[in-house]
Formats: C-alpha cells, sequence, structure tokens
C-alpha cells in the first residue's frame, strides 16, 4: 500500500488558490500552465531530471536518487518495486512552479512493455520533453515513444542528457533526431566542454554562458562566452535564426535587412515552430551533474503550449460521434478525462485532466461510459507519493479525484452532456499466464489486485479458465506480467503460484469449404430439426464475417439469427486445437427446415455441426503472435546477436549500421522470445538492450503446430 | 497432412515459376539468356543508371524480387535509407506486381520470400568493403544468411576512390559467388562517353558487364541496354510504368 502524506500547511494554502470562489479571485490563468510528460528510452535519466526538476522548483527540500546509496530512491519513484528496479513503471502526476508558470508533469515509464502508460500519458498531455542520452543518442525506445507522441500530436521539446559521460556528443544525437525521427531539431544551447570537463551550456538565444554552482547546481551563473566557443556559438546560432525565420515574417524581415533580431523575436519564431510540431528545440545538459535543468524550465515554459494553445476535441455520442472543439474555458460546462487509477488507503484514486469547465468538490458529474451520476468527493492534486487537498480543478489542469468508481479513459461531463473523449488506442494483449493463490487469503487479495490492476491498465486482461479452473492474466510482454505479480505480492499480500507464459495462439482456416449439416432429433417429445448449408472462407477483414444468401425460405428468416449465434459460438474455441478463431467468413445458402421440429435450438445445433463439417475441410491452421524484435548493439556483438534471433525462428530483416552501434530488426515469434533479455545480456556483456512490439499473427510452422498438438492431448487428458 | 504441404508448395512453385516466366526483366539479358538463371556471371558487376527520382531503386527491388523468387538469398545493401524505408520499397513493389499479375494468396507468398532477404544499411560514410565483409563472413559462419545476389544502393560513384571500391567488391563478389547489381545516380549534365555510358560510371565502365539506363521518354521511362546485352542499343524494350513503377515489355504492351 502506498502511503500518501498531507503536508498540513501546503492545505492550507491549496485551499486559500483553489477555493471555488478562487477560480475568480486568485487563480492561475491557463496561459501561465503546462502539462508535460517526460518521455525517453529507459535509463536515459528522466527520473533523475524529474528528481532535479522538482528540486529547482522547491517541490521537495533534498535530491536522492534513483538507485542512490542513501535508499530512498527519487521521488517519482514512488512504488517500492521502482525504487528497487530503478525504473518507473506508473506514471506519478506531480505539479511544480517556474517563474509564475505551473508545470504538471507526468514521469512516464521507459520500457515498451508499458507503452499504456505513456500514450495514456500523452493523451492527456500538452507538451513532452523528449529525453535522450548523450552517449547512447536515438534508441529503438526514443524511436517508438516519438510515434506516440506524433499520434497524439504533441509538441515536443529534446533535452540531451548525460553530456558529462564519456563518449557524450549531443551534436551526433541532435543529427539523430534529424535523420533517425525526420525531427527539424534546432540546438538552443551548446556545451561548454563534454565528458569530464563538461561545465555549463551556451544560450544561442541570449549568446550568455550558464554556468551552474552551489551545492546542487542551484545558483546559475551567467557570464560572457568564453573565447574558444564564441565562433561556434555565433556559427550555431545562425543556424538557430535560419531554421526559426521560417516561421516568423518579422525574423525574416530583420535578417533580410541585417537589423537587430532581439531575443523575444527568436524565441517566439522559434515557439510557432515548436507548436506546429516543424521545429524540435534541443536542450543540454546533465540533471546526474546538475547542470542544463533550470534552461530546460525556461524553456519547458517557452516553447511548450498552455492549455489554451492546444485544440482539444471530444466526440458527441447523440450525433455520430461528431467531433466538438473544447473551450478551455473554466466558466463552462464540464468536460473532463480519467487517465489513470490508482489504489490507496483512502480508496480509489482517480487522475484526472479537465479540459473544458472545471471540476469542483461537491459537484455532481456523470460518467458517459456507464451512464451513472457520481458526486465529487475529496479533490487533490499530487505530489508522487504526497498529496494537497484543493477545492476545484479548472480547465487545463491535472487533479485527482477520491472514491470515485470508474475505468481508466473514462469521460465525466457535466450532467446532460453526451461528449466523450477520443478513446484511446489499446493494443490486445499477446501473452498469458496461469496464476493460482496459494491459499485462500491470497484467493481474495488476488482477486482484489486483478480487479484494481484491469481497471488502471486496459492492456491487462484476466479471466478464468473453464477448464483447469485458473486465473489467467494476459499482457503485452513477460515484463509487464511480472511487474503485475510482484506489485500483487507487495500491495496486496497475494502469493500466487504461476505456470508457464502462454502465447495468445489463434486458429484461422486456408481455403474455402462447403457444409451441408442436418440436425435432427427425434428421441420421443417434440424433435428437432434444422439443416443448414452454405460455405466458409478465410477472409481478412474480420475476425467473423456471418452473411445470409438464403432465398426462398429454405431457412424461415426467424432462424437466421439463431444460425449466426450457433457460428458464432464456434469461435472463442476452435475445433482444433481450442484457439479461439479468426479471420473467417461463413455463408449460408441453403437449408430446410420442419414446421413441427425446427426451433432456435435446433438451428443453433445445426450451425455448429454445420461449423465442424466445414471447418475442418477448409484446411484450418494455427497462427502465433509475431513481433518485431529491435536490438540495439555494439557492431562487435552483431553477429552473436543475430545468432540469437536466428536460433528463436527469427526472420533478420535488415541490420542498420550507426557507427560504433548496429541496429538489428527481426521478426521473431513470440513464443521463442521468453526469457530473451537474458541470453542477450549474457552474449553481449549487457551491452545491447532490446524493444519488441506486437506486428502480426502468422502461421506456425508443422514441427511446431504438432508439438502443440501433442501439448493439447496431453492436457486433455491431464484434465480427465 | 504430408500431402497437402506438399500440394501447398507445388501450388507456389508453380505461381512463382509462372511470375518468373512472365516478368519482363528476363528482356534483360542477352537474347539466348535462360530466365532462371542470372544475368550476370558469377562475381559480375551489373548496373542502373538514372537521375535521382526515375526508378533506379524501383528497378534494382523489382531484380531482387526476381531472384527472391527463383529462391535465391538477395543482400539489399543501402547507403542512402534506413531498414524501414527499404522493407517498404519491397512492399510496395511486390503489392503492384501481385495487383498486376492478380496474385489471389499475396501474404502467403510474401512469407514464403521474406526468408530470403536481408537488409543491411550503413550511414552516411559508415560503409566500406572490409565492414561489408566483416558482416557477410559474420552471417555465412553462423549460417544465418548466404547471398547469392547483393545490390548496392547509394553508393558515391563521383568519389575519387570508386575504383579502389569496385574492385575490393570484385574480389568479395567473386570469393562469395555474388552477382553484384548497383544503382548508379547520373546528373542531368553528365555528357556521355563514346560508348553511351555517363561520364560518372565512364571511368569505371570497365567493372561492369552489364548496363542499363533510365531515361525519361514523354510520359513513360525507356531501360535503355548500354553494356552486356546483344539488343540494339538505340532500341529499348522494356519501359518502367510511372504509374506502378514496374517494369514493362513494350512490345508485348503494343502487340496487346
Amino acid at each position: 500500500m502506498r502511503d500518501f502524506f498531507i503536508p498540513e500547511k501546503t492545505v492550507l494554502d491549496r485551499d486559500r488558490r483553489f477555493s471555488e470562489k478562487g477560480v475568480k479571485k486568485k487563480m492561475i490563468s491557463n496561459k501561465n500552465v503546462r502539462n508535460i510528460g517526460i518521455s525517453a528510452h529507459i535509463d536515459s535519466g528522466k527520473t533523475t531530471l524529474t528528481e532535479r526538476v522538482l528540486f529547482y522548483t522547491k517541490r521537495i527540500h533534498a535530491i536522492h536518487d534513483v538507485k542512490g546509496k542513501d535508499g530512498v530512491g527519487a521521488t517519482m519513484d514512488s512504488m517500492e518495486l521502482e525504487r528497487e528496479r530503478g525504473i518507473t513503471i506508473a506514471s506519478a502526476a506531480t505539479f511544480c512552479e517556474w517563474n509564475g508558470h505551473e508545470i504538471n508533469i507526468i514521469d512516464t515509464p521507459g520500457h515498451v512493455d508499458f507503452t499504456i502508460e505513456v500514450e495514456r500519458a500523452l493523451r492527456v498531455l500538452d507538451g513532452a520533453v523528449l529525453v535522450l542520452c548523450a552517449v547512447g543518442g536515438v534508441q529503438s525506445q526514443s524511436i517508438t515513444v516519438d510515434q506516440q507522441m506524433k499520434r497524439y500530436r504533441v509538441p515536443r521539446i529534446a533535452f540531451i542528457n548525460k553530456c558529462d559521460r564519456s563518449g557524450a556528443n549531443p551534436f551526433r544525437v541532435v543529427k539523430q533526431l534529424k535523420e533517425k525521427l525526420g525531427h527539424n531539431a534546432v540546438a538552443m544551447q551548446i556545451p561548454i566542454g563534454l565528458e569530464a570537463d563538461f561545465k555549463g551550456v551556451v544560450d544561442l538565444i541570449s549568446m550568455k554562458a550558464l554556468f551552474f554552482e552551489g551545492d546542487n547546481g542551484e545558483i546559475v551563473r551567467e557570464a560572457e562566452i568564453p573565447e574558444t566557443l564564441l565562433d561556434e556559438a555565433r556559427e550555431r546560432r545562425e543556424e538557430l535564426v535560419d531554421a526559426a525565420s521560417l516561421f516568423s515574417d518579422e525574423l525574416t524581415e530583420a535578417i533580410l535587412e541585417e537589423a537587430d533580431i532581439s531575443e523575444a523575436m527568436i524565441a517566439d519564431a522559434v515557439k510557432k515552430g515548436a507548436l506546429a510540431r516543424e521545429i524540435t528545440p534541443v536542450f543540454m545538459g546533465s540533471a546526474y551533474k546538475n547542470k542544463g535543468v533550470q534552461p530546460l524550465l525556461d524553456g519547458v515554459v517557452q516553447f511548450l503550449p498552455s492549455p489554451d494553445e492546444v485544440k482539444n476535441f471530444a466526440l458527441e455520442m447523440t450525433d455520430q460521434e461528431k467531433e466538438v472543439a473544447l473551450t478551455s474555458d473554466p466558466a463552462d460546462r464540464l468536460v473532463s478525462l480519467a487517465f489513470k487509477l490508482e489504489d490507496g488507503p483512502y480508496g480509489q484514486l482517480t487522475y484526472v485532466r479537465v479540459y473544458q469547465g472545471t471540476l469542483a468538490k461537491g459537484d455532481t458529474i456523470y460518467n458517459v461510459r456507464t451512464g451513472k451520476k457520481v458526486k465529487v468527493g475529496r479533490l487533490v492534486r499530487m505530489h508522487a507519493n504526497q498529496m494537497e487537498e484543493i477545492e476545484t480543478v479548472p480547465a487545463g489542469f491535472i487533479g485527482a479525484m477520491f472514491g470515485i468508481d470508474c475505468a481508466s479513459g473514462d469521460t465525466f461531463v457535466h450532467q446532460g452532456m453526451e461528449l466523450t473523449m477520443t478513446s484511446m488506442y489499446v493494443p490486445e494483449p499477446v501473452i498469458s499466464l496461469a496464476i493460482v493463490p496459494k491459499d485462500n487469503k491470497a484467493q481474495i487479495n488476488m482477486s482484489k489486485a486483478l480487479n484494481r490492476f484491469t481497471k488502471e491498465d486496459p492492456t491487462l486482461r484476466t479471466y478464468v479458465n473453464d477448464e483447469t479452473n485458473e486465473t489467467i492474466i494476459s499482457g503485452m510482454g513477460e515484463l509487464h506480467l511480472e511487474v503485475y505479480l510482484e506489485r500483487m505480492r507487495r500491495e496486496y499480500n497475494a502469493d500466487v503460484d504461476t505456470g508457464m507464459p502462454q502465447v495468445a495462439y489463434r486458429e484461422t482456416i486456408t481455403q474455402l469449404a462447403e457444409f451441408n449439416y442436418i440436425h435432427k432429433k427425434q428421441t420421443g417429445g417434440a424433435g428437432q430439426f434444422g439443416r443448414v448449408g452454405g460455405y466458409m472462407e478465410p477472409t481478412a477483414e474480420a475476425d467473423f464475417i456471418f452473411e445470409n444468401k438464403v432465398v426462398g425460405g429454405a431457412i424461415p428468416t426467424q432462424f437466421i439469427p439463431a444460425c449466426e449465434k450457433g457460428f458464432r459460438n464456434c469461435l472463442p474455441k476452435g475445433p482444433k486445437l481450442g484457439f479461439p478463431v479468426a479471420n473467417v467468413k461463413v455463408v449460408i445458402n441453403d437449408g430446410s427446415s420442419h414446421s413441427v421440429d425446427s426451433s432456435e435450438m435446433a438451428f443453433q445445433a445445426a450451425a455448429r455441426g454445420a461449423f465442424l463439417e466445414g471447418y475442418n475441410k477448409a484446411k484450418p491452421v494455427i497462427l502465433e503472435p509475431i513481433m518485431k524484435v529491435t536490438v540495439e548493439t555494439p557492431t562487435e556483438f552483431q553477429g552473436a546477436v543475430m545468432g540469437t534471433l536466428n536460433q528463436r525462428r527469427g526472420i533478420i530483416l535488415g541490420t542498420q549500421d550507426e557507427g560504433p552501434m548496429c541496429v538489428i530488426e527481426a521478426e521473431v515469434p513470440l513464443s521463442d522470445m521468453f526469457g530473451y533479455s537474458t541470453v542477450l545480456r549474457s552474449s553481449t556483456q549487457g551491452k545491447a538492450q532490446f524493444t519488441m512490439e506486437f506486428s502480426a499473427y502468422k502461421q506456425v510452422p508443422k514441427s511446431i503446430a504438432e508439438e502443440l498438438i501433442k501439448k493439447a492431448a496431453e492436457g486433455k487428458k491431464h484434465v480427465a | 497432412m504430408a500431402d497437402v504441404i506438399h500440394l501447398r508448395e507445388r501450388f507456389f512453385s508453380m505461381l512463382k515459376k509462372d511470375l518468373i516466366f512472365r516478368n519482363p526483366l528476363r528482356a534483360m539479358g542477352s537474347e539466348d539468356h535462360d530466365p532462371n538463371e542470372e544475368i550476370l556471371p558469377v562475381g559480375g558487376f551489373g548496373a542502373v543508371l538514372a537521375r535521382a527520382g526515375l526508378g533506379k531503386t524501383s528497378l534494382l527491388v523489382q531484380l531482387a524480387l526476381d531472384g527472391l523468387l527463383r529462391g535465391r538469398n538477395v543482400l539489399h545493401v543501402s547507403l542512402a535509407d534506413p531498414v524501414r524505408k527499404v522493407c517498404l520499397w519491397y512492399e510496395e513493389v511486390f503489392r503492384n506486381i501481385a495487383a498486376q499479375y492478380r496474385i489471389q494468396q499475396m501474404e502467403q507468398m510474401w512469407e514464403t520470400i521474406l526468408p530470403h532477404r536481408l537488409i543491411m544499411t550503413f550511414g552516411k560514410g559508415g560503409f566500406s568493403v572490409p565492414k561489408l565483409e566483416e558482416r557477410l563472413s559474420d552471417l555465412a559462419e553462423q549460417d544465418i544468411f548466404l547471398p547469392k545476389i547483393m545490390l548496392i544502393d547509394g553508393l558515391a560513384f563521383e568519389s575519387d576512390d570508386i575504383a579502389g571500391t569496385l574492385s575490393e567488391l570484385k574480389a568479395l563478389a567473386a570469393a562469395y559467388g555474388l552477382h553484384v547489381w548497383f544503382a548508379v545516380r547520373t546528373h542531368r549534365d553528365d555528357p556521355p562517353g563514346p560508348d553511351g555510358m555517363p561520364a560518372t560510371v565512364g571511368r569505371v565502365a570497365d567493372f561492369f558487364d552489364v548496363a542499363f539506363q533510365l531515361k525519361p521518354d514523354g510520359s513513360s521511362i525507356l531501360v535503355q541496354p548500354l553494356k552486356g546485352t546483344t539488343k540494339d542499343a538505340d532500341r529499348s524494350d522494356l519501359i518502367l510504368d510511372p504509374s506502378t513503377m514496374l517494369i514493362r515489355d513494350l512490345a508485348a504492351t503494343q502487340s496487346a
């Protein structure tokens, strides 16, 4: 369980600012709000960066590093598990103030298994900071995260971290941003020294050198640019002005007329470019060494949009989901999105982003999905694992509600409205695991935990297997499920035994086959009769298509839905191996009925028989999920890595040579990827990393199919 | 079930044979060229020359797909585009071929040829023949991939050391028994030499056994033989259809 700490004094402070009347009295304007996410590749230092941001904005008073010797862990890594692993799993939301602006930060996880968290964060954010490592550069996860940002049209600025590390080369990363991600990356700074000599940065707008002094770099000293860097700074500034001039006529004119170019002129032009997502301003520094964080905060305020500057749309449920523009006016009617749920000692905590209107304590709001009215109890603002009570959350802000029963992704609106925020893209799970509680107590706790987790994370699904009576959890990868199992143990004290991870296989047919099945039963009492004729064929259009081409009443119209139901009932458990059936089209074009003995039940049974008859003739095959695997490795291990992928039935699509590093792209069956991280670590001295995402379902080779058939037969024997 | 698999394989094998037979690329070889054999000799070099944007990569990919259909392993080396972009080229060209020849089971066919293709890309300035050789030997040693046809797209023919690079590649091609095709970018103001070869490749023309040039001609693009075929250099049998970027036999089109 997480402990929430409520600082009394702050409660009063917040009450004053956000009191109901305070909306009118003293409230930070929308224009001075930034809702940002910090996204990046795992280990590029985003949690450390967030920690420093909180320190410089005086939200915390001491710095604790991830995997720090003091054992406290970074503030944003609020879960015990995250501290232990040195990674961020859940998006902890927090806020801070900088130069009169309020910045709401969602710290997002870096591992691909948790991308739903990243996607959710991006959905509610107006801008993002893409953290990149000055040594590792643009890595595969950065590419995935960038694609997600593109999907949600999030303007971003980049921060090249770890400039103090050996091998740091920020301009190589700028080049990679351009080449690999297609960004119009423009350096806003140049580093003063690099690696162990990294001292500070030169701001290319003000043309001043910035040094970070004091015990924790909290004093920013402005100085003249060192003589040795002057030429480079002038050259880079020219590049910056050139790039920015595309977005400002005023700046272009000033360049052409060789007039003075003011700092504001450049900053305004860069902001325009950044908001249009046509410029990515690039900042540099080392969060760990406390350098370059304050200018980045200035950059967030200067170049990322306020909620007012972002157009948000909701869908009108009563008008064929027509897009409706939201106003971001706190006085308007409420539209808000619950984007994250957490379980705390005071009940469910629902993180909510208000897009329009104001969410206020005591209000009655309406959940569009469930159609239920709910009353807003306590409202808080989260700061990692501490919280502050507030009275209202106006448009553009992020807050959290207590005691609201809802699911992640629900839209809450003013009563009488039927608007919903665009539903988030939720990928289908690809891996399953059987879990059995160790005792009765664990059984109860496990149910509680799963109930909570599945509400929090739509990519985590759970069901009970009727045959084995085991609870099955499905998710996006091994690590994804592993983390939930650990959370179950730690947060809910639910000890479970786990089976082997199971891949979500499917079945399908490969050719057209006809069926003509008669269901006839006459064993006393009313008989049953129904004949269904037609054909089935593979289709790529949907998992199942049913078409009725029966003419002349061969099957009476009232029994057609029963036929469809009969076919549909066969889909969850395919006749070949019991896997769900996909990509099948069934067409019925013939049949017969009996005036007395035909019934819905009889036609359902006839359809089931017809399905089995046709299915076996239609050459059924088993499909398995194929993952797109991207491995980044130093070139000297390229051969070894390709070997590991090859051994796993992988098809190597290509290799991309990038100086000292090499990226290998391959398609590998998920069933062969279990435990790959360990293998990869040992074969590359821990220097390579990989990401994988679902690519497609493909037919399993004959040898594997035979193995599966054998296993299924053994399983049946075992159940019997 | 064994016979079922066999029939399925036979079906694809027949389909592939049909595609190879109908492939107009066979007209790129000499008159007596066997469509089942390579256009180039073992260790030989072929070049597709054109100005930017005329369809060099598309033609190269069609040559690759022709090899893949014949079961040859194809290594596509790109010095310009990332793996993802090269993959897209293949998917696009294959989709167009499937549409043109009305292949119903395109997906399954694609699955059968995909394992025979490997793309290798090098960042700008990151390519060298010793590096390529190192990669090839890595692949061969672990029995991962042994190419028969190699395509090189984006090699800087204007570089001073191009002759040195080509002779290293020649040795590599001989050692691995490769047939190597190059995409060569020419320039509008590139004057043709006495042999008709643009100046860009003129100085290294001896390395090549076969060379073709893509030349815009009104609304179509002619595939003009420059070297290594018995065909009349002034006569072009093939065109690149600008709508699909697929090669078409002009004579067949006209007679149709």
